[in-house]
C-alpha cells in the first residue's frame, strides 16, 4: 500500500505540489490526469527520489521513502519509466535488462528466466541481441517497462507510456500493464493524457490541478465531476 | 616499403598505445563522472616518481611496482572523489567546474612535486638484455616492446572489466544514461568513486611505462601528457574507451611517421594539425556521438 500525505514540493516561489494526499492499495492501478504543469511528473519524481519533497510523507508498505535517493527507492521496490524513454542505447536489449538486476541477489539462471519472461511479454525477445538504439521510440518504451519489471517492483510509476507510441504497440502496452498487478502483485501509478487508456486501465483515478487533488474516484465519478469538467475536460 | 617509414610506423603504434592508455584514463573518468581531469598528466608523473623511488629505496622492479602503484593510486582516487569531486558531479555544469578545480589540482601537484622531488630530471634505471631487438632492418628497443605488451594486457583487462563484469557494465550504463542508472538501483556514488580510482590507477601505471620508455621525467612535464590525453580523446571521441585507443594510435602514427620526413618540431605540429582537421570535419571525434562543448 502506497500512502501519500500532505505532499508539498516548492521550487523557489512556485508550489508544484500543494498538500497532495491519496492512497493506493496493492494490486491496483491508479490513473493520474491533469493538464500540463498540474504536478503529475513532479509527484512521480518525489515518490521515486529524483526530487526531495519539501513537506509531507510518502510510505510504501509502511516504509518511509522521503529522503531516499532514486537507487535506494528502487531497492525498496519502486520502478519508474519516463515520458522520453531512457534506455542504455549502446547496450543490447539483453544487457539493458541486466542492469536493474545488478543490485539484486538471485541466481544467474533466475535472472535469465526473468529477462526472458519480460522480453517475451513485450514481444522484444527476438531482438534481444540488438542494440537499444536500433529500436523505435515505442519499442524503447516497451523495453523500459520490461527493464523495471525484471526487478519485480511493488510499485510501478509510468509517466506517459502511450505518448508517441503507434496504436498496435500502444495496445500491447495496455495489455501488459493491465496484467502486471494480477501477475506480479504490484501497484501501478499511470500518468497519461490518453483518457481512453486511463479509463480502460485504472481502478481509481485522481485528477490534479495546480498541484492539488481536484477529484478522486472511479472513471464514472471523475467523468461526471463538475470541477473536472470545468478545469480539465472543458466540456 | 621505405625502412625508415616502417620504423616510424612501428614506433607510432607503440607510442600510440601509450598515448591511448593516457586517453583511456581520462575518458573513463569523463564518461562516468563528466569530470575533466586536467591533473591527469601530473598523476602520470607522480606514477613515474613512485616507480623511481620504489626502485631506488626498495630495489623494486618497475613491473612489480606497477600493481602497487595502481592499487595505491586507485585508493587515492577513490578517496579524492568523496573529498573533492562529489560536489562537482552534482553541479549544473560539472564539465566546466571540474576543469577549473582539476586545473588547480594540476598546479598544486606540480608545485608539490617540485618541492619534494626538486626540478632535476630523473630517469628510471632499467634495461633489458638485449636492449634492442632486430626484425630485419627494423630496430625496436626491448623496453618499448615490453611496454607495448603491458599496454595491450591492461587494455584487454579493462575491456574485459567494462564488457564482461557487472560493475563494468554498470559503468558503461552510467556513460549512456546517468539518470536511468539511478532509477534501476545502481549505487552511483560508489561507482563514481571507483571510476576515479580506476582513472588515477591507470594514470599511475602509465607513469611507470612513461618512465621506462622516455629518457627522463620532471615535475614540469605533466601538462604535456594531459594535452596528449586530450588530443587522443578528441580524435577518438569523448567518453568512448575504444575511441581512446584508435585516437592514440592515429596520433602516435602521425607524430612518428612525420618525424621520418620532417624535423622534430614540425613533426610534433602534425599531430596538432590532425587534431584541428578532425575538429573541423568531425567535431564529435571518430567514435563520439554528442557534439563537444
Amino acid at each position: 500500500m502506497l500512502r501519500v500525505e500532505g505532499l508539498i514540493k516548492q521550487f523557489g516561489g512556485l508550489r508544484a505540489l500543494d498538500g497532495l494526499e491519496f492512497e493506493l492499495p496493492e494490486r491496483s492501478i491508479l490513473g493520474v490526469l491533469g493538464m500540463n504543469g498540474s504536478g503529475k511528473t513532479t509527484m512521480l519524481n518525489c515518490i521515486n527520489g529524483l526530487y526531495h519533497a519539501t513537506e509531507g510523507s510518502i510510505t510504501l508498505n509502511g516504509n518511509d521513502l522521503i529522503g531516499l535517493n532514486p537507487a535506494q527507492v528502487f531497492r525498496r521496490g519502486v520502478g519508474r519509466t519516463f515520458q522520453v524513454p531512457r534506455v542504455f542505447s549502446q547496450m543490447t536489449l539483453w544487457e539493458n535488462l541486466a542492469v536493474p538486476l545488478l543490485s539484486i541477489k538471485m541466481t544467474r539462471r533466475d535472472k535469465d528466466a526473468l529477462r526472458t519472461k519480460w522480453l517475451k511479454k513485450v514481444e522484444l525477445y527476438d531482438l534481444r541481441h540488438n542494440f537499444a538504439e536500433e529500436l523505435s521510440g515505442g519499442q524503447q518504451k516497451l523495453l523500459e517497462l520490461a527493464r523495471i519489471m525484471v526487478s519485480e517492483p511493488r510499485l510501478v510509476l509510468l509517466d506517459e507510456p502511450f505518448a508517441g507510441v503507434n496504436p498496435s504497440l500502444a495496445r500491447l502496452l495496455i495489455n501488459v500493464i493491465r496484467e502486471m498487478p494480477k501477475e506480479t502483485g504490484c501497484s501501478v501509478i499511470l500518468v497519461s493524457h490518453d483518457l481512453t487508456s486511463i479509463y480502460e486501465l485504472s481502478d481509481d483515478i485522481i485528477v490534479m490541478h495546480e498541484g492539488r487533488l481536484l477529484a478522486h474516484g472511479d472513471a464514472e465519478a471523475v467523468k461526471s465531476n463538475p470541477d473536472v469538467i470545468e478545469a480539465y475536460l472543458g466540456a | 616499403m621505405n625502412e625508415l617509414l616502417l620504423q616510424g610506423l612501428i614506433n607510432g603504434i607503440i607510442l600510440g598505445m601509450i598515448y591511448a592508455l593516457i586517453g583511456l584514463g581520462l575518458n573513463v573518468v569523463f564518461g562516468v563522472l563528466r569530470v575533466v581531469n586536467f591533473a591527469h598528466g601530473e598523476f602520470i608523473i607522480l606514477g613515474s616518481y613512485a616507480a623511481y623511488f620504489l626502485q631506488r629505496l626498495l630495489g623494486l622492479s618497475p613491473f612489480l611496482a606497477m600493481p602497487l602503484i595502481f592499487a595505491s593510486f586507485g585508493v587515492l582516487g577513490y578517496l579524492m572523489y568523496f573529498v573533492l569531486i562529489r560536489r562537482l558531479a552534482k553541479s549544473d555544469d560539472p564539465e566546466h567546474s571540474s576543469l577549473l578545480v582539476m586545473f588547480g589540482v594540476s598546479i598544486a601537484l606540480g608545485a608539490l612535486m617540485l618541492l619534494f622531488f626538486e626540478a632535476d630530471s630523473r630517469s628510471l634505471a632499467y634495461s633489458f638484455d638485449p636492449p634492442f631487438l632486430m626484425f630485419g632492418s627494423v630496430i625496436i628497443p626491448t623496453t618499448k616492446l615490453v611496454a607495448l605488451g603491458v599496454v595491450l594486457a591492461i587494455t584487454a583487462v579493462l575491456a574485459f572489466f567494462l564488457y564482461r563484469t557487472l560493475p563494468g557494465k554498470a559503468l558503461r550504463a552510467i556513460t549512456m544514461n546517468r539518470d536511468a542508472v539511478q532509477i534501476v538501483g545502481v549505487d552511483l556514488e560508489q561507482l563514481s568513486a571507483m571510476t576515479l580510482g580506476l582513472g588515477l590507477g591507470l594514470a599511475g601505471v602509465t607513469g611507470v611505462l612513461v618512465a621506462m620508455i622516455f629518457p627522463a621525467f620532471s615535475p614540469f612535464i605533466g601538462q604535456d601528457y594531459t594535452l596528449i590525453g586530450f588530443i587522443v580523446i578528441v580524435l577518438g571521441g569523448l567518453g568512448h574507451p575504444v575511441g581512446a585507443i584508435v585516437g592514440g594510435i592515429i596520433f602516435g602514427l602521425t607524430e612518428q611517421t612525420a618525424q621520418v620526413y620532417m624535423n622534430g618540431s614540425i613533426a610534433s605540429l602534425m599531430g596538432f594539425l590532425l587534431l584541428i582537421g578532425v575538429i573541423l570535419v568531425r567535431p564529435t571525434g571518430i567514435f563520439g556521438r554528442e557534439a563537444m562543448k
